[in-house]
Formats: structure tokens, C-alpha cells, sequence
């Protein structure tokens, strides 16, 4: 107490904030994220000898020859079909099975549930590659190596843990008396869940749904192994123009482009969802 | 509309007893309340009759329909939650209309019993809102008119008025009690709060640790109660009880309390058995007690104030005599002319007529007070 100068007397106004500099910093770390994606980008519409120039070409003629090469030669867009198909059905499976564990989990009080919930956490703990090969001799037993089902399985295994954990601190964090209400109302316990559960959790379902496709639509590891020519998806076939002696440099930016553009133009639709499903819970009580 | 049966009804949560062994029987149209501090077992019971809990054992009848084990909807009751239970996601009218959407009728016949209830609980301008746009007060309505638009054999409310503001609640109170009774539909109502059981109740029951305690109407859990929980329970300021010994004095019996004895009313104690020597609790209540200036005949025992609380219309004055403390309620005018100051010396009178006397074991009363003995109760 004794360091406190007791002289000094309050100001006339309150003191002003002056945060300017936190825009610095942001533009900073905008700039810093966002040019080399910049650049890959305008590699991908650069012509072959522009690309390959060893200094930076800011300025150049667009072409659409790298895209026309992967589309047209390498079909690229049967493996864009397959990483669209196997992101989507693994999505919808890991999110309605997951559903309804997560439901359980939280309202149902059974022997081991904690149990069960610590399981599916520790899932999501193992490393993927550790399973690789007996996943692999398992999918060549199943005749499932290179199909797409196979993958859609395999991604909607992956993605249920996740799924699971998510979805059940947001069904605790629904009080149990809209359901009671409705069942009071007249409603079996199906027809609550359907009516009044799931329209209060459509943003928090939504955000997670998000979340699993981008991990399934990039999952590169197990897609690498278990495919070769009939169910590769993007991520393995992108990584074909990234390896060997002389890289085409706009071949692969335009793969980027490929790769990346559906998940931002996806994001920036649903941004509004996912910032309210993720703050579900939180910003309302 | 139905009356409501309950016997021996046990609800067991692995070791803990949550209710135990509950009878009631509630006539048709009766406005009954489950009273009790939390965790004594009243929500537990309440939820069973609606079916949302399933009792360990006993048997519930709804309208002489035995409904112990079914589910909720096959038992046609109407219920209010403590938090509301309405639907965030659908408007005022969605959640009205929900029970009768369940039920299907048509479209017709929904708008026109939405609007009838909207009427009677005067909620027709926000029939259109999402409930998360109202006041608490509003969404008190809300819930009540989807409770009342069934026809429902019987309403159960769940702490509806917990989240009032102490204004709102009173309006609410009488509101409510004049539409049950304009409905007449029999109903269970649960509250930790003893001012809404005795403003609105028929009947009163008082539970504790999972017991009924006393189911009697509210003058009578409050001029005879069954135990010293119940008298303190309810009233108030709290009722006062001390520890006391009966000792023979030369005006007959008195209650020794430590610090000062207690004038009985000889009548009373011949007729209740009490002998000298017996260890006891004496209460009385906070109006009973008459303070004045100085010990003297009218104020035997001598007091030193504690705190004194203004409430306008009545003082409260704290006492204490020795280890006892004595709360006092009487009205302004009457003690105008006392000291106000901690510390100021006075004195006070218990009044005889309305001693209670408790066991000091199980708490149970051993003698009602003479003023109630004598056929003032309803």
C-alpha cells in the first residue's frame, strides 16, 4: 500500500482507448497468411514459361493452360467427383450416426457412459498412420482398397469421435424441459427430439457438418494408400505434381486453385452459420 | 378435469430417497401446493405425476385412470416449467398451438383456442414474437396459455414464478389464482416460496427430506402446524423458538427458556398433559410478542435490542435476552414511542395464547396454542 501515490486525483474524463495498433497487427498477420496463397494462385494462371522464370513475375498475361492440361489430359475432374462424393456421404453418415450418440451421451444416464464418451475421445488421440496397414489389409480382404465406399466408410469412422464430442456438449447444454415440455404437450419421444431438439441444434449440427467435410475433403494419408486409379481423390492426386525432378510450377498452382476453391467459396457462404453454431450456447442464456 | 390419488409413492435415486412414501388425494378443481425447500422431494413428485420420472414404487391416479407407469402423453396433463420450456425457435403463437398441433386438429379450431387463451392471459400483441424478444414476465404467460389451450385433467406448474421480479409476482399471484378458479381445473402447484403457497393455495402440502410433513389448508399449516419445521417454515418473519425446561413457578407452570421463564396458560398445559421437568422447544410467533418501554407487569422480561428493521407498516424488533434471540413484529404505531437504537434497554411479553410447544427430539408439536384450540380455524 505503501507504493500508492495518494496526491494523484482522478481525471476529468475517463482515459481513452487507443487500440490503433492492434489493425496494424492484424493486417500483418493477414498479409503474412494470405500472400503465398496469393501467389500459388496466380501461379496457377500463369503460362509455363512464366511460371518456370526464376525471378518473381508480379506482372504477366493470364492463360488457362495449366487448367486446360489437368482438366482436359489428366481428368482431373473425376478425382475432384470422387473427393466431392466421398466428403459428402462421410459427412452426412459420421453426422446422423454421431447424432444420435451424442444425444444418448448427454441425456442418457447408463452404465459406462463415461466410459464410452473417454473412448471416443481417445480415438481422436491415436495417430492415423499407426492404423494404416491393417486398415489396408482389412480393405484388401473387403475388396474395398480403390472404391468409394470403401473411403466413405473408412472417412465416416474417422469423423464419428469428432462428431460424438461436439455434438454432445451442445445437446447438454439444451435444457432437457424443452423435451419433457413437448412430451407433456403429447409427443412420443421421437417426435420431440425431431420437432424441438433438432430445430435448437440445426446451427450447432451445422457448424460441426462444416468442420467434418473440410477434414474429409483434405484427409490426404489414408485416400494416398487405399486408392490408385479408380476412387483417388484430390489430395493424392494433387500430390503428384509436387514430386519428381522438374515441378511444373503453374500445373500445380492451378491444382491448388482446384483444391482450395471449393472450401473457400463453402466457407464464405456458411461463415454466418458456423460463427453462430459454434458461439451456440455461449452468447444465448 | 379430475381429482388426483396418490399412494405410497417412493421415488429412490440409488441410496438416496427422494420421495418417500407420499399419499394425497386431491379433489377435483382443488388448487394444491407442494411446499418445501429444495431437494425435499416436491419437483420429484410433481414430475412423477406428470410421468417424466418414474416412481420406484406406489400407485398415481389421475380421474380414478391408474397412470403410475405410463408416458406422458397418455396421462392428459398440462404442465409449466420452472424455466418456461417454450420453444425458441417458434413464435408465441407456434408454442401455444403446439399441444393442439400434436394433437391434430385442424387449423380453424387451433387459431380460435390460441386466441381465446391469448385473451384470457392477455398476450394477443406478442402472439407473433419469438419468445427470446420477451421479458420474463411475458413468458410467464406464454407458458400458462400453452398449459391452459388443452383441455387437461390436470395443470402441474413447476416453480412458475421463480424468475419474477417480487412486483410481478404479486400481480401474477392473483391473477392466477382467480383463473383457476374461473377454470376450476384441478392443480398441483410446487414452490420453496411460503407467501405464494399461503396466498393461493386450497390446501398445503409441506414436505422435507422427501416426507409429507402436513396437507391441511393454510390457515391451518399456519395456526396449527404439525411440527417446528412447518411453524418455521412458514410466516413471516420466521417463527421464534427457543429451548425450554417446564418448571413450577408460583403461578403454576412455566416454560424456564434460560434467561427468563414464560407464563403458560394453565388451562392449556392441564389439557395438553405437560409436567414440570420435561425438556421442550417453545415457539411463538414474531406477532405474539409485545415490546414495550420498560419491565413492568405488562412486560415482564427485560431486553436489550439488537437491530431494529423498519418495514412501513410494521417494525420488526430484534431482542435478546441472555443467549435467547426474540424477533417481534408489531405495527408502527403501536411502538412509535420506542427506542430505536442498538443497545437501548426494553422489555417484552410473550403471549400466553399463542405459545406452541414442539418436542425437542422429533420436532413435533405437543401443544397447539390455546387461541387456536378454541374453533377460530376455518
Amino acid at each position: 500500500m505503501s507504493g500508492i501515490d495518494t496526491r494523484i486525483t482522478s481525471p476529468d474524463a475517463p482515459p481513452v482507448q487507443r487500440n490503433g495498433w492492434v489493425y496494424l497487427v492484424l493486417i500483418f498477420v493477414c498479409v503474412l497468411n494470405i500472400l503465398p496463397y496469393v501467389w500459388v494462385v496466380m501461379t496457377g494462371f500463369m503460362d509455363k514459361a512464366a511460371a518456370a522464370s526464376p525471378s518473381p513475375q508480379w506482372i504477366f498475361t493470364p492463360s488457362l493452360e495449366a487448367f486446360q492440361l489437368l482438366i482436359q489430359e489428366k481428368g482431373i475432374m473425376k478425382n475432384f467427383m470422387n473427393s466431392l462424393i466421398v466428403s459428402v456421404a462421410s459427412t452426412f453418415f459420421s453426422v446422423t450416426i454421431g447424432m444420435f450418440c451424442a444425444y444418448a451421451i448427454a441425456r442418457y444416464d447408463f452404465a459406462g457412459r463415461d466410459d464410452v464418451s473417454f473412448w471416443v475421445l481417445t480415438n481422436r488421440m491415436m495417430p492415423p498412420v499407426a492404423v494404416l496397414i491393417p486398415i489396408f489389409v482389412t480393405f484388401q480382404t473387403l475388396k474395398l482398397l480403390d472404391t468409394l465406399p470403401g473411403l466413405i466408410i473408412l472417412y465416416t469412422a474417422m469423423q464419428l469421435p469428432f462428431v460424438v464430442w461436439m455434438l454432445t456438449g451442445y445437446f447438454r447444454d439444451i435444457p432437457r424441459r424443452y423435451e419433457e415440455s413437448a412430451m407433456v404437450d403429447g409427443d412420443t419421444w421421437f417426435q420431440a427430439f425431431r420437432k424441438v431438439t433438432l430445430p435448437l441444434m440445426m446451427p450447432s449440427i451445422t457448424a460441426t457438418a462444416i468442420f467434418v467435410m473440410i477434414l474429409s475433403w483434405n484427409e490426404f494419408a489414408f485416400a494416398t494408400f487405399l486408392t490408385s486409379t479408380e476412387a483417388k481423390t484430390m489430395p493424392p492426386a494433387i500430390m503428384a505434381y509436387s514430386i519428381g525432378a522438374n515441378i511444373e510450377w503453374n500445373v500445380l498452382g492451378a491444382a491448388v486453385v482446384l483444391i482450395t476453391a471449393p472450401l473457400i467459396l463453402f466457407v464464405l457462404v456458411m461463415q454466418r452459420h458456423l460463427i453462430s453454431g459454434l458461439s451456440q450456447g455461449v452468447a444465448r442464456k | 378435469m379430475a381429482d388426483l390419488t396418490i399412494s405410497s409413492l417412493n421415488k429412490v435415486f440409488g441410496n438416496f430417497r427422494a420421495v418417500d412414501d407420499v399419499n394425497i388425494a386431491v379433489r377435483d378443481g382443488e388448487f394444491v401446493f407442494l411446499l418445501g425447500p429444495s431437494g425435499c422431494g416436491k419437483t420429484t413428485t410433481l414430475r412423477m405425476i406428470a410421468g417424466l420420472e418414474m416412481p420406484s414404487s406406489g400407485r398415481i391416479e389421475i380421474g380414478g385412470r391408474n397412470v403410475t407407469f405410463l408416458r406422458p402423453r397418455h396421462r392428459n396433463v398440462g404442465m409449466v416449467f420452472q424455466d418456461y420450456g417454450l420453444y425458441r425457435h417458434m413464435t408465441v403463437f407456434g408454442n401455444i398451438a403446439y399441444p393442439l398441433q400434436v394433437r391434430q386438429m385442424d387449423k380453424a379450431t387451433i387459431a380460435t383456442k390460441v386466441g381465446e387463451v391469448a385473451r384470457t392471459m392477455q398476450i394477443e400483441a406478442i402472439l407473433k414474437k419469438k419468445p427470446d424478444k420477451l421479458p420474463a414476465g411475458q413468458l410467464q404467460r406464454v407458458a400458462i396459455a400453452r398449459m391452459l389451450v388443452r383441455d387437461a385433467n390436470i395443470f402441474l406448474m413447476d416453480e412458475p414464478m421463480s424468475h419474477l421480479d417480487a412486483q410481478l409476482r404479486g400481480q401474477m399471484r392473483s391473477e392466477l389464482k382467480h383463473i383457476q378458479k374461473s377454470i376450476g381445473t384441478t392443480t398441483i402447484f410446487v414452490t420453496h416460496d411460503q407467501l405464494e403457497a399461503m396466498t393461493m393455495a386450497d390446501r398445503i402440502i409441506v414436505m422435507k427430506d422427501g416426507r409429507m410433513l402436513q396437507f391441511a389448508t393454510p390457515r391451518e399449516i399456519f395456526e396449527r402446524p404439525a411440527t417446528e419445521f412447518v411453524s418455521s417454515f412458514v410466516g413471516e418473519p420466521q417463527m421464534n423458538v427457543l429451548d425450554c425446561v417446564l418448571a413450577t413457578s408460583d403461578r403454576g407452570l412455566v416454560a424456564d427458556c434460560g434467561a427468563f421463564p414464560v407464563a403458560l396458560d394453565q388451562a392449556w398445559c392441564t389439557a395438553s398433559g405437560l409436567r414440570p421437568g420435561q425438556t421442550l422447544r417453545l415457539g411463538i410467533r414474531p406477532e405474539h410478542v409485545s415490546v414495550g418501554a420498560a419491565t413492568g407487569a405488562d412486560h415482564p422480561v427485560e431486553a436489550e435490542l439488537y437491530s431494529f428493521e423498519p418495514t412501513g407498516a410494521e417494525n420488526l424488533y430484534v431482542l435478546r435476552a441472555g443467549a435467547c434471540e426474540v424477533t417481534t413484529r408489531n405495527s408502527t404505531t403501536d411502538t412509535a414511542h420506542l427506542g430505536k437504537t442498538e443497545g437501548t434497554r426494553l422489555a417484552m411479553r410473550f403471549d400466553p395464547e399463542w405459545v406452541y410447544l414442539f418436542d425437542s427430539g422429533t420436532g413435533r408439536t405437543v401443544a397447539q396454542a390455546a387461541a387456536s384450540n378454541r374453533g377460530s380455524r376455518s
